[in-house]
């Protein structure tokens, strides 16, 4: 059975400390004031004394129906063997189509390469070669988990059985890969 | 278009936008999908200790053609996971920032107007070697004073001093856990002590931050107890990260002892200690219990301002949880004049728990001394050697500036590597006990790390010399006479560095390059090349570094080549150990005397003529005007890292933090440009108005609003708290931090 990676992120372990952010900029060389990921609070909400605040970790949501393939003329944006989206630097043409249709803002042009750029899960210099994207390998919280979801044993899986799995914005359709983890979040 | 409307606003609510700012480029342009590929071919992995902050944590610098293009935690280190925080992930980008400083300079204009020369190595330490040779000559050896932030250099460093005759050595920890040190001391014997955070199941804060001022052995033991079940409770005037992640008490400022006081009224009247551990392992109980009989939870609401039944609640729930049971002794600990007795009655109610010795409590850090009672722990009792042997150095003439040490006053508590660092403007600027007119700082920057900014600065002008060794121009080399350009912890040896917890470890510094400007050094070789041209050659009897740390490993049946391979050891086969993991009878003897937990402290009663606790009333803010607080934040260090580019791209300025009904009263709206008053002193600012703060309170992140223009990103940039509090030192020579109110007003 063909692989299905994925990310949880669990909120109430994420402390908003920006160490995937970093990582992400030296792992995938983002040029500066260019982010693939990001962790940016929100809240807190609620009134004095009664308040709440978490951190909500940004990035490509790697759909299994992404509207990003979808709208690219030339092919450059498509699923690879594992079925992570990625983007073919040769090919894109910069037309920005996909920065549009993407519903999660998780694209923009590298400024060094003129190409589409986004998150890759770290998948040539990491997870082809069996390490965790840079982002959980770093994460102080612990609040990423990595894996094959379709594997019963994987972490990612066992997590996902146990807990509420929720995806951004749902009703597109675009069946993201990445879920999130509220249980214990105020 | 709104596709990178989610990179903007606020990270932490700073009101900066997240996109950079300054100019800078230090990241290879490269194709990624080559560049990727590439990497698999070339990388090499080096182990060091990082030095973003000074947790030391244990990293994989890793290495292509010849330069660091990533940092990682050590993979098998189990105390971080393998995790690095944003600082130490932006190794690199500090590694090959354009503005660190790249040669040794010398002032040319008037101090503060920015003009330097850069000079040869020679010429800086012959400059500063006639410079303190005159002030030797004519004020003595005593008028040198050295600070340094506490590290593995200080021994070279201070060794410049000790030549010199001048008892005047100091670290930063006046401005930091000095406080926290002196209660340890006092009640413990000796400071070493550290809490198993992943094992308690009940923890509670004042103000320590964890998920901010990140220390990530400590975030992971923290998040560990929440995981699995571990109550949080966090006592802070400011909604924190770390509050978000339990419980948030808004406590009223300056009146954590009172709450503690009232825990141990409680935890007494209610019968809820262990009275069996209490009399068997501590002495002077009887006087705890007369000092808090009337510490009421109704007397507790009036001045922390938290309801009694909350404290009765807190309190029970708390000793439910007892022994496994934390209340946390603090990290930045300089709040008021007598915070050493907040922290000395934290560490009494932990031991009305019977925290001592067991798992998710306070423990002795298990250095060989310790282990070595133990047959079944002897073969893991390894500790690292001196790496030189030094002659003796001449006796100071004078008692040094701040009475450390002097038996029967206060300064027979201050913690002689310490010192009270807030002295040194006031000596120079009133020349008592008796002047200082050189001043040497070593990865210390006064300016900004020291209350009243303009006084420090007003003092530095005054004198004769002032030298700076650090990796940037700081605020402090911008005033200074000679600035030395310090390499990074990525390009140099340190000293054999001693991270000892529940079993011995130790760490290794190496270089994962060769320097990138090729005129900056590491400190011991500067600090020793400076002593050889002052004639004091003799106290620095090493060639270089690996020799040095091949003999600290020595004693330790180590290599150097083992060490550089693994880049730490610890005991192969040693399980974390407490004294009374097995038996909770068992002898868990303190470093004190008697070997007893000090409730009651001969040696405070002697200095400070208070052996237990004693409350003391701190005013409150009057209407219209707010206690300044300050803290730290995840993506910054202290004084040290807002020049970063990367993590000046994540956050180049912080807010003033002012609460919504507050600024409402006042017309400040969210973003408003603000003028905060401390009286003497006024500071330009940005308000942020949040629900997240007492309405009494108002705070900002430390370290920004920088005055050094050679720091571009970081210069002018956001407020510095330091500016607006004033220098007083307390009762055992802290600064004091949290007794500040100021008056906030629209620009």
């Amino acid at each position: 059975m063909a692989k299905h990676y994925a990310m949880a992120v669990v909120v109430a372990k994420c402390i908003g400390c920006q160490a995937c952010t970093v990582a992400c900029k030296f792992q995938n060389n983002v040029p500066e004031g260019q982010y693939r990921t990001k962790t940016p609070v929100v809240g807190p909400k609620g009134t004095f004394p009664n308040v709440s605040m978490y951190f909500l970790k940004e990035a490509c949501q790697m759909c299994q129906d992404a509207p990003c393939v979808k709208v690219c003329p030339t092919k450059a944006s498509h699923y690879n063997e594992a079925g992570v989206v990625l983007v073919d630097v040769d090919k894109c043409v910069g037309c920005k189509y996909c920065l549009t249709a993407c519903p999660y803002d998780a694209r923009f042009i590298n400024k060094d390469t003129g190409a589409a750029d986004k998150c890759t899960f770290c998948w040539e210099a990491r997870v082809s070669q069996g390490q965790a994207p840079a982002c959980v390998s770093t994460c102080v919280g612990g609040a990423l988990v990595f894996g094959d979801e379709k594997d019963p044993n994987s972490e990612i899986a066992k997590l996902l059985s146990k807990n509420k799995g929720e995806v951004r914005k749902e009703e597109f359709g675009t069946r993201p890969s990445i879920y999130y983890i509220f249980q214990g979040v105020k | 278009m709104k596709r990178r409307d989610f990179l903007k606003g606020a990270l932490y609510g700073t009101g900066g936008t997240m996109i950079a700012l300054g100019g800078f480029g230090t990241l290879t342009k490269l194709d990624p999908k080559k560049a990727a590929a590439a990497e698999q071919d070339a990388l090499s992995t080096v182990f060091s200790t990082c030095e973003m902050c000074t947790s030391r944590c244990t990293v994989a610098l890793k290495v292509k053609n010849g330069k660091v293009v990533k940092a990682e935690g050590h993979p098998n280190d189990t105390s971080t996971g393998g995790s690095i925080c944003a600082r130490g992930n932006a190794a690199p980008s500090l590694l090959y920032d354009p503005e660190r400083i790249k040669k040794p300079m010398i002032r040319t204009g008037e101090r503060g107007d920015g003009k330097f020369k850069e000079v040869s190595w020679d010429e800086a330490y012959s400059y500063i070697t006639e410079k303190l040779k005159n002030v030797q000559k004519q004020y003595g050896g005593e008028a040198l004073a050295v600070t340094s932030r506490v590290n593995p250099n200080d021994i070279f460093f201070r060794s410049l001093a000790r030549a010199m005759g001048s008892p005047n050595m100091f670290s930063h920890e006046a401005t930091c856990p000095m406080t926290r040190t002196v209660a340890l001391e006092a009640t413990f014997g000796n400071p070493y002590i550290g809490a198993d955070y992943g094992n308690a199941k009940y923890i509670i804060t004042n103000g320590r931050n964890f998920f901010e001022g990140i220390h990530v052995p400590m975030v992971k033991g923290v998040m560990k107890s929440i995981s699995n079940g571990g109550k949080l409770v966090v006592l802070d005037p400011r909604f924190s990260v770390t509050a978000a992640k339990g419980e948030w008490v808004p406590i009223k400022g300056a009146t954590d002892l009172a709450f503690i006081m009232a825990m141990a009224n409680v935890m007494i009247s209610e019968n809820l200690y262990d009275k069996e551990f209490i009399a068997q392992y501590s002495v002077g109980f009887d006087k705890w219990v007369e000092a808090v009989k009337d510490k009421t939870p109704a007397w507790a609401e009036q001045e922390t301002g938290i309801p009694k039944d909350k404290i009765v609640q807190i309190t029970r729930d708390f000793a439910k949880a007892k022994p496994n049971c934390l209340l946390e002794y603090g990290w930045r600990t300089p709040w008021t004049g007598n915070d050493y007795q907040l922290r000395r009655a934290i560490m009494i109610v932990n031991m009305m728990m019977g925290n001592w010795e067991v798992p998710g409590g306070y423990f002795r850090k298990k250095g060989a001394a310790l282990l070595k009672p133990y047959p079944e722990l002897q073969q893991y009792a390894k500790s690292l050697g001196g790496g030189m042997v030094q002659p003796a150095f001449p006796k100071p003439v004078k008692g040094r500036i701040d009475g450390t040490g002097v038996k029967g006053t206060p300064g027979q508590v201050i913690p002689v590597p310490d010192g009270a660092v807030g002295q040194i403007p006031e000596s120079i600027l009133t020349g008592k006990p008796y002047p200082i007119k050189a001043w040497m700082v070593y990865r210390f920057n006064p300016v900004i790390s020291m209350p009243e900014s303009e006084r420090v600065i007003e003092a530095i002008k005054k004198l004769d010399l002032m030298v700076t060794c650090d990796v940037y121009m700081t605020d402090a080399a911008y005033y200074s006479d000679v600035v030395l350009p310090e390499c990074t912890y990525m390009e140099r040896y340190d000293p054999m560095i001693d991270n000892t917890g529940l079993t011995p470890k130790f760490q290794i510094r190496q270089p994962a390059v060769s320097v990138v400007y090729p005129d900056t050094k590491p400190a011991w070789q500067i600090f020793k090349e400076l002593g050889e041209k002052m004639g004091y050659g003799q106290y620095f009897p090493f060639k270089d570094m690996e020799e040095y740390l091949t003999k600290q490993l020595a004693a330790a049946g180590l290599t150097l080549a083992e060490m550089k391979e693994k880049g730490f050891w610890v005991p192969p086969g040693m399980k974390p150990f407490f004294m009374r993991g097995k038996d909770p009878k068992a002898p868990a003897p303190t470093a004190t005397a008697d070997q007893k937990i000090q409730i009651f402290s001969e040696e405070l009663e002697e200095a400070t003529k208070q052996g237990i606790p004693e409350y003391k009333h701190y005013p409150q803010p009057e209407n219209g005007k707010f206690r300044f607080i300050q803290g730290k934040v995840a993506v910054h260090t202290n004084a040290g890292t807002h020049n970063v580019p990367v993590l000046n791209e994540l956050m180049p300025t912080n807010t003033l933090w002012i609460n919504s009904v507050s600024a409402g009263k006042l017309g400040i709206k969210e973003g408003d440009s603000i003028i905060i008053s401390a009286g003497k002193y006024e500071h330009k600012g940005i308000a942020k108005v949040t629900e997240g703060i007492r309405p009494d309170s108002v705070f900002t992140y430390h370290g920004f609003g920088r005055i050094s223009p050679k720091m571009t990103r970081a210069y002018g940039k956001g407020i510095n708290d330091n500016k607006l509090i004033p220098n007083e030192l307390g009762e055992i020579g802290n600064v004091v931090s949290s007794t500040t109110f100021v008056t906030v007003r629209k620009a």
